[in-house]
């Protein structure tokens, strides 16, 4: 079966409610109303009855005189009586008709042209001894009455459903801020934030149980990541004791050999073995960036001035690589943050562009303001990397195809991407079309 | 020169005392902080190799009770991998110098002779330091090789002085990046490598050849 959706349920459900009480509003006019009338009917076949008692016989001049008393009494002064004989001839009452009205119970209206009378209900009867009496009574107090009743019908049932209207509104309104909390908390997650959390306001309803069940599940997936990216981080801690007594033995073997092809292979141990360390310092490394400590250390410092020195400082090697280094304007940004790590960052970037590009390529360094974010760039003109593999660049020992050939370890774009994290920015790849575009955007300090 | 090192595994201290023995310095070891606390009140050391991690007491410890006791035999504290911020707070302990594991014997020789060298070496701001043809003077930003007054950028005479300044001494690759551009990162690329060659070439563009010897796999260095 299709799920409704809460916007179809709540319609239904606001369709019911006015129904039911639609029905319930006219049920009740209804019979309120037939049971005045009943009333009225009732009471005029009592007047008449006192007239006539039925089934007993009434002599023309007792009926007379009953409804010239009946007249005056106070209590049936506004019952309206006509007495007439076989022929038609009026032999007492206080009304006129122009029309007969049929035996039995009937309904006047004004167009009954009884003056003072505009609603009523007649009772008409045959007595005996060829009489025929009709009673009649006003119901236009009733009527006004049934006015005042419809008003009063509307006006409660049209509140209720005016709070029911409000009630749907507001529970629906409940409802999406608490669902547009957990997709923000859930878009937040998307976007790397794993700290974040739905918020929970103590009241223990089933929304917020649901918002504590749902925390706790992303606890546990922050657990879980936290546990496989420090297998890494545990893996470089556990064997560099081992590896670094792996170095110096073959150092030691390194210095006593005096065979040229002993020698020489011990070199290359050591090569390799200095590769691994190297490799170890880069995952110790970012497990100390991802750890957030070095935010102790923080401090207020100018991007720009970073940026020139880092250009400075590699200008002579990217000349000497072959390539040209650019720097754009470099407006003004202060940042709160850690100087040698940001340095490494941009020299990392610069790096990158040097080895991953051939001779000839240019390679530029920008830095941009608006509002309370620095965009810092590092671009080149060189061949790029196609968007479908951004990701893969991005991601730890994360090696490109085409980058095989070059040395490294995989580990330099996701150092960076650390670095910037730590400063509570990131760090986002574009095409520079032609060439690629490393952007880090971080937030300016306040002060 | 005469040297302690301090350092709790038996096997590591094993070989680092070889190594610096190869290096032609009489090394002394000690396993704890304690330890190597009585050797340095007991004997006479040029310079002390103190781990950061030992057992009872650490090193950081060690240095500053020395430092606390008016001590100021130069220490060069030995860090654990990718702990950049104990490095921070070895130097501010008193430490001289650092080194992060796994030593490299030859940077650790290279900052040890820098360190006991320039120890002795006070001159004012005013002064001008020379080393055999060199003379820089730091307050001028001016150098003269051979007589010849040479034309640097800034960054290019930092760099000639540090090796002037350190004249003797091999100066790696790190230790310059540290000193002239005030960065403690470990390069990955031969920035440093492009620096010196270009100052080399403008020294040889202005004079005929330059003062700059290479150190092969190690740094650079200025004669005295």
């Amino acid at each position: 079966m299709q799920r409704l959706s809460l916007r179809t349920l709540a319609g239904l459900f606001f369709l019911a409610v006015l129904v039911a009480s639609m029905v319930t509003a006219a049920g009740t006019l209804i019979v309120t109303r037939r049971a005045v009338a009943g009333f009225v009917d009732q009471r005029i076949t009592s007047e008449s009855d006192e007239i006539a008692e039925p089934g007993v016989p009434v002599t023309r001049s007792a009926a007379i005189g009953r409804i010239q008393d009946a007249s005056r009494r106070r209590d049936s002064g506004d019952i309206g009586f006509l007495l007439v004989d076989e022929a038609g001839r009026v032999l007492a009452g206080n009304v006129t008709l122009t029309r007969s009205l049929p035996l039995g119970l009937s309904t006047l209206s004004v167009d009954d042209r009884i003056p003072g009378l505009t609603h009523g209900r007649a009772l008409v009867r045959d007595i005996g001894s060829g009489m025929r009496l009709t009673t009649l009574a006003e119901t236009e107090p009733i009527q006004n009455y049934r006015s005042a009743r419809v008003r009063i019908i509307v006006g409660g049932f049209g509140s209720i459903i005016l709070i029911v209207i409000a009630g749907i509104l507001m529970l629906g309104r409940l409802i999406s801020r608490r669902v547009g909390e957990m997709r923000h908390t859930v878009e937040a997650i998307i976007d790397g934030d794993m700290k974040s959390r739905v918020p929970v306001d103590g009241s223990g309803s089933e929304l917020d149980q649901q918002a504590l069940a749902f925390n706790r599940m992303l606890d546990r997936i922050q657990a879980l990541m936290a546990s496989i990216s420090n297998v890494s981080h545990d893996i470089a801690h556990d064997l560099r004791t081992p590896l670094a007594r792996l170095r110096a033995n073959l150092a030691l073997m390194h210095r006593e050999a005096d065979e040229p092809r002993l020698q020489e292979g011990l070199e290359a141990a050591l090569a390799e073995s200095d590769q691994i360390l190297e490799l170890f310092t880069a995952i110790l490394r970012i497990a100390e960036v991802e750890g957030g400590d070095r935010r102790a250390g923080f401090a207020d410092f100018d991007l720009a001035l970073l940026l020139a020195d880092a250009a400075a400082m590699m200008e002579p090697l990217v000349e000497e690589e072959g390539r040209m280094m650019q720097v754009q304007q470099l407006p003004e940004a202060h940042i709160h943050g850690d100087r040698q790590l940001m340095m490494q960052a941009i020299v990392n970037l610069i790096e990158n562009a040097i080895r991953y590009t051939p001779p000839g390529t240019r390679i530029s360094v920008g830095l941009s303001v608006s509002g309370a974010l620095a965009r810092l760039t590092v671009e080149d003109d060189g061949p790029g990397i196609p968007a479908d593999l951004r990701a893969d660049a991005m991601r730890r020992f994360g090696r490109l195809e085409s980058a095989r050939n070059f040395p490294g370890n995989g580990l330099g774009l996701p150092l960076v991407e650390g670095i910037a994290r730590l400063h509570r920015g990131e760090m986002t790849l574009e095409n520079a079309a032609p060439g690629l575009r490393v952007v880090i955007t971080l937030p300016v300090s306040a002060g | 020169m005469d040297l302690l090192l301090v350092e709790d595994d038996r096997f590591l201290a094993n070989y680092l005392s070889q190594e610096l023995r190869a290096c032609g310095h009489e090394v002394m070891v000690a396993h704890d902080g304690h330890a190597g606390l009585r050797a340095v009140l007991e004997h006479k050391f040029d310079a002390v190799v103190l781990d950061r991690m030992l057992p009872q007491i650490d090193g950081l410890s060690v240095v500053r009770t020395l430092r606390e006791d008016g001590i100021t035999i130069p220490v060069i504290m030995v860090t654990a991998l990718g702990q950049l911020g104990d490095r921070v707070d070895g130097l501010d302990g008193g430490a001289d110098d650092y080194i992060v594991k796994p030593v490299d014997v030859d940077e650790l020789n290279a900052r040890l002779n820098a360190l006991v060298r320039g120890r002795g070496w006070t001159v004012s701001e005013t002064d001008t330091i020379t080393a055999k043809d060199v003379t820089v003077s730091p307050a001028r930003l001016r150098a003269w090789y051979r007589g010849v007054a040479l034309d640097l950028p800034k960054l290019e005479f930092n760099l000639l002085a540090e090796l002037v300044r350190n004249a003797d001494s091999v100066l790696t690759r790190k230790m310059l990046c540290e000193k002239v551009w005030q960065y403690e990162f470990e390069p990955k690329s031969k920035f440093v490598d492009a620096y010196v060659s270009r100052l080399r070439r403008r020294i040889s563009d202005q004079a005929g050849d330059d003062p700059i010897v290479t150190v092969r796999g190690l740094g650079y260095m200025i004669r005295a």
